[in-house]
């Protein structure tokens, strides 16, 4: 038997491609969490969502289940470079991200004529109801904490709807230049 | 690669501008329209339930530690006995804050004064509340537990 036979088949060219962009969007994504950590924020519990940006520019060029892995792995990654992982912080973090990415990829197959804006709009207000949730059942158990949570849904409306243009946007700059 | 869409994803013409984009479909400003209506309901109901004589409850867990007047007469600095260790919490003139805590992060000493009905502070690790409820004709100078 020839030595060539036992290997395995050669990837193709757009499969290595496609992993190689996912592995780009998946630093990108993770370094844009590290730098919202770090730049002074509206309040403990609001942050601006940037690196939703690549999760939907995933979502949009590589599919529903590539922006799903990239949204867990940049939450992990993001985590252990800025030393939360397996705190409070951490696990806020990971279940609000898989909510936001479940309501994202139902909203991506269900909701018709429904653009990268409307489904980052669902993800940020989705994202911040967990975080509620999460931290209610979990660690502070009142109900008082959800008196915050209309005007934080206000902004959460906000940056979903300019993070979703965003991502609209650099998808579709990317998809002309490819062409 | 970049030829992912949905089968019933939008397929306007492309705008060219970065501004256009912000106008989104009619079912992204459906959406919008909803999630504002939602919350504004949900803010109403809220601060109709919340009205009254405000007042500082200080939690740990379920467990409530201490209630305090909003405007006490003199400075008031309560102790509250977290997981962590002791967060300390003042109540003064410019309304109630957290100045010290056991935790690691601080965003709770951060979060500066809150004097409003609804205003809450919350230290996660430690697993402290405070909230400013509103409570209707009770002359309190204060309760603890």
């Amino acid at each position: 038997m020839s030595k060539t036979s036992n290997m395995p088949p050669r990837p193709s060219l757009a499969s290595l491609q496609a992993h190689a962009y996912w592995l780009g969007l998946l630093v990108l994504a993770s370094g844009l969490q590290i730098f919202e950590a770090s730049m002074p924020s509206l309040g403990p519990w609001f942050k601006l969502g940037l690196a939703n940006i690549i999760t939907l520019i995933a979502l949009a060029s590589l599919g529903p289940k590539a922006a799903c892995t990239l949204a867990i792995g940049r939450v992990i990654i993001g985590s252990f470079f800025m030393g939360t992982i397996f705190t409070p912080t951490f696990i806020i973090s990971l279940s609000a991200t898989l909510a936001a990415i479940s309501v994202m990829l139902l909203a991506w197959y269900l909701i018709p004529r429904i653009s990268l804006i409307g489904i980052s709009l669902l993800a940020a207000l989705t994202h911040m109801c967990m975080q509620f949730f999460v931290v209610e059942h979990l660690f502070i158990q009142q109900s008082a904490l959800y008196y915050l949570l209309p005007p934080l849904l206000v902004l959460s409306c906000a940056t979903g709807w300019l993070n979703g243009a965003l991502a609209e946007y650099i998808t579709t700059q990317l998809k002309a230049r490819n062409r | 690669m970049l030829n992912h869409t949905p089968n019933n994803a939008a397929t306007e013409q492309a705008p060219d501008k970065l501004w256009q984009w912000l106008k989104g479909t009619w079912t992204d400003r459906i959406l919008l329209l909803i999630a504002i209506i939602a919350i504004a309901i949900s803010w109403q109901w809220l601060h109709q339930h919340l009205a009254g004589t405000p007042l500082v409850h200080i939690y740990h867990g379920k467990t409530l530690l201490a209630t305090y007047p909003l405007h006490p007469e003199h400075p008031i600095h309560f102790q509250a006995q977290g997981d962590l260790g002791i967060s300390d919490i003042s109540i003064d003139n410019e309304g109630v804050s957290i100045t010290h805590s056991a935790c690691t992060t601080q965003r709770c000493t951060l979060s500066g004064h809150r004097h409003r009905i609804g205003d809450i502070l919350a230290c996660v690790p430690n697993r402290i509340l405070v909230s400013i409820q509103g409570q209707q004709d009770i002359p309190l100078d204060a309760t603890t537990e």
